[in-house]
């Protein structure tokens, strides 16, 4: 047998090889279809016609989709502002915490463990205009909450991504609170030293010291905004009048309900591309020495 | 050793040819899952076949989201012989695929167009040919409190005056007028705007549109979405304001009906079972109607919506194909039985569209519930029949329709805008051969 094919490196490869295959078959190969779907008005079981650039053309007049994108940048915007600094704050006074810190860290982070399903109903109940608060609040004379945020267009998709900031936070406060424990407290000794105030410690030492987890944070946030569709579709479906469709929510009911497979496979590509700028754009601070 | 050895073989070869020559032909069977109605489904239709015959053998088995299921299923060429499908608009897109086997000869051999009403034969003849056969029929009607009708001395409404009338008495009262609400099924929406185009636009005219001979544009179908938004929007007739629609789900509006919340509830014929339920806790009785008219275009007699819950067809790559047939002519054959079951779910469920006559029915069988199975076959005999959304519409404008007019009740769009949509949408739909069969008036 030829010596490279017993070699270190050679071995790694046939370990690596299944996931390859796997990915390769049920990730790679389908994207690359979708890729070509793109060009078709292929309704997900027939004949498949070629339409050029068709649907890309369709896509810019599409008054939804323009809707969705605008929703994905305001829903991106609020993940990266307030469950990030709630996040940062929370993590930041637990490290002080030296007695039951185990109890909040596990308060904060429930919800995540929680299904969407589970958060969702919740919600719905507390927010239901009959037995939630409305209806406690009007038994008590007060016209509060006496309508669902998420039944009036002002609000639904702020009171969506409210939900899913509220299961989402209790991850980024063990991520940050990881990182913390990573700074060397000799730093935090030589401040207190100095007479640095607890503010000071935390502009000056904790965040530049947890900056690659935080950054990575980020990154991790503006991927996943894009495909978000779990909380809306269950809460809102993207209603009332499209308030707070989501661009994966237009991409499903092109799909799936309106049975344009094509046009959805567009969809997915302009996703795809979005996606990649992102991911470039961190690269390219990668290599202007970033600590990304 | 030899003789033993020979005999030996020949009764091993002999009993695997007898029971592969005489053993029944198994069909399976994905039916939609509904977990309060699975196990009635499972003993009194495919235990029931089983235990009757031994020629071929049924198996049952039920599926969350059957055409999300069926889809990968079918496009592998795989599946089951027999399956559920929402409704006639996905049965054009498996026709048009080559996924689903044409039934016409079984139709002729078992006779299936005399056993089924007429309109619901035709809901499943594509090019000519039998595809699928409706297992369940509904229609829109309109509950109502008698009890709370009578001690206010209220009448049933039979036009638009009248609905107005009596909404604002209701309103006078602290009540909403209907109770209903979409949270958790978006397509609701689409119930109300069928109903306003059968009962103001008029089926002659939804007719037209739907085989083009009339466009979705012209005023009476304007009308009807525009008199739909006020009812909603400025009316507040659905529980009460447009928000409180969007938030109630079936269990909310259900019980708001039988608590007199609201003193009318606005839904599909599946909505008898659990009305009698929730009223049988109550002391108040319970009735129905079929949905007032609301312009002398639509005609002045009543019209009931054609509706399809599902359809059962069997698979092209089915190799037993013919006992996939013999269970569908088992189902039709006996309309006592097909009777039993449906009333065993609430006649919300398997309501096969049978021509059934008064002897076929269960002499307990509630009066209101047997009123509503003979009416409905009378009148859509004699040409009273209208059209819903969902089983003669298309899937693109059909989504419009529950989709968009929330866009319509935000105040974003005009009634004339989302008309224009609709007719594009129908346009395309057209040029894509993408629409359904619309039996001839």
């Amino acid at each position: 047998m030829p010596k490279f094919l017993t070699s270190i490196n050679a071995i790694s490869w046939y370990f690596l090889f299944p996931v390859i295959f796997i990915h390769f078959f049920v990730v790679a190969f389908p994207s690359i279809l979708s890729l070509l779907l793109c060009l078709t008005d292929w309704n997900g079981f027939g004949r498949i016609n070629y339409v050029g650039l068709e649907n890309f053309q369709e896509l810019f007049r599409d008054r939804v989709f323009k809707k969705a994108v605008k929703h994905n940048i305001i829903w991106t915007v609020m993940f990266l502002t307030i469950p990030v600094i709630v996040a940062l704050i929370i993590a930041y006074l637990l490290t002080g915490i030296k007695r039951g810190q185990l109890f909040y860290r596990l308060v904060y982070f429930f919800p995540y463990i929680l299904a969407s399903i589970v958060n969702c109903l919740i919600w719905r109940y507390i927010f239901h205009p009959r037995h939630g608060l409305g209806g406690w609040f009007e038994n008590q004379g007060i016209d509060f909450l006496a309508k669902s945020p998420f039944a009036m267009k002002e609000t639904a998709l702020y009171a969506v991504a409210w939900v899913d900031m509220w299961h989402f936070w209790g991850f980024l406060v063990i991520i940050y609170l990881t990182g913390m424990y990573q700074v060397d407290d000799s730093l935090y000794e030589a401040a207190d030293i100095e007479g640095a105030t607890k503010f000071q410690k935390f502009r000056y030492i904790t965040l530049p010291m947890i900056r690659p987890i935080f950054v990575l944070s980020l990154i991790i946030i503006i991927i996943w905004s894009v495909p978000t569709f779990d909380y809306v579709y269950i809460l809102t479906m993207g209603g009332p009048a499209y308030s707070s469709e989501v661009v994966a929510n237009h991409l499903y009911s092109q799909a799936f309900q309106r049975m344009n497979v094509g046009y959805a496979s567009t969809i997915g590509v302009m996703m795809f591309f979005y996606v990649g700028i992102i991911v470039g754009f961190f690269a390219i601070l990668r290599r202007m020495g970033w600590e990304v | 050793m030899n003789k033993i050895l020979n005999i030996f073989l020949t009764f091993i070869l002999t009993a695997f040819f007898a029971t592969s020559t005489f053993a029944a032909t198994k069909v399976v069977w994905w039916m939609e899952s509904s977990a309060d109605t699975d196990p009635t489904v499972q003993e009194m239709m495919c235990d029931a076949f089983n235990a009757e015959q031994d020629e071929v053998e049924l198996e049952c088995v039920f599926k969350e989201d059957i055409n999300d299921t069926i889809r990968p299923a079918l496009l592998s060429g795989s599946g089951p012989d027999m399956f559920d499908t929402p409704g006639a608009s996905y049965i054009k897109i498996y026709q048009d695929a080559g996924l689903v086997k044409s039934m016409q000869e079984y139709a002729d051999q078992y006779g299936w167009q005399d056993k089924l009403l007429g309109w619901a034969y035709n809901s499943g003849v594509f090019d000519g040919e039998l595809y699928s056969i409706p297992k369940n029929y509904e229609t829109m009607i309109y509950f109502y409190n008698k009890t709370l009708f009578e001690e206010n001395g209220w009448s049933t409404p039979n036009t638009l005056e009248e609905v107005e009338s009596l909404a604002a008495k209701i309103k006078a009262k602290g009540m909403n007028v209907y109770a209903y609400g979409s949270a958790g099924w978006q397509p609701t929406h689409e119930h109300l705007v069928g109903n306003y185009f059968n009962t103001y636009a008029g089926p002659e005219n939804v007719y037209k549109a739907l085989i083009g001979e009339k466009k979705w544009t012209d005023p009476e179908f304007v009308e009807a979405i525009e008199l739909l938004r006020k009812h909603m929007v400025d009316e507040g007739y659905w529980s009460g304001d447009l928000e409180t629609y969007y938030s109630l789900d079936w269990d909310d509006f259900n019980n708001e009906f039988a608590t007199r919340g609201s003193a009318m509830l606005m839904i599909g014929t599946w909505g008898f079972n659990v009305t009698a339920t929730n009223f049988g806790e109550s002391s108040d009785d319970w009735d129905w109607n079929p949905l007032p008219i609301l312009n002398s275009q639509a005609g002045s007699a009543p019209n009931y919506q054609l509706a399809t819950g599902g359809t059962m067809s069997i698979n092209a790559s089915s190799k037993n194909a013919d006992g996939a047939a013999k269970v569908i002519d088992w189902i039709l054959s006996d309309k006592a039985r097909a009777l039993k079951v449906t009333g065993s779910l609430g006649y919300g469920a398997w309501l096969l569209p049978l021509k059934y006559t008064d002897a076929d029915f269960d002499p307990n069988i509630d009066p209101r519930q047997k009123r509503f199975l003979t009416e409905f076959a009378e009148a859509s005999d004699s040409g009273n029949y209208g059209y819903t959304t969902w089983t003669f519409y298309p899937n693109d404008p059909g989504v419009h329709i529950w989709k968009d007019m929330e866009v319509v009740w935000a105040g974003d769009i005009t009634p004339l805008e989302f008309m224009e949509e609709s007719q594009r949408l129908w346009d395309q739909a057209r040029a894509d051969d993408a629409l359904v069969p619309v039996g001839k008036r």
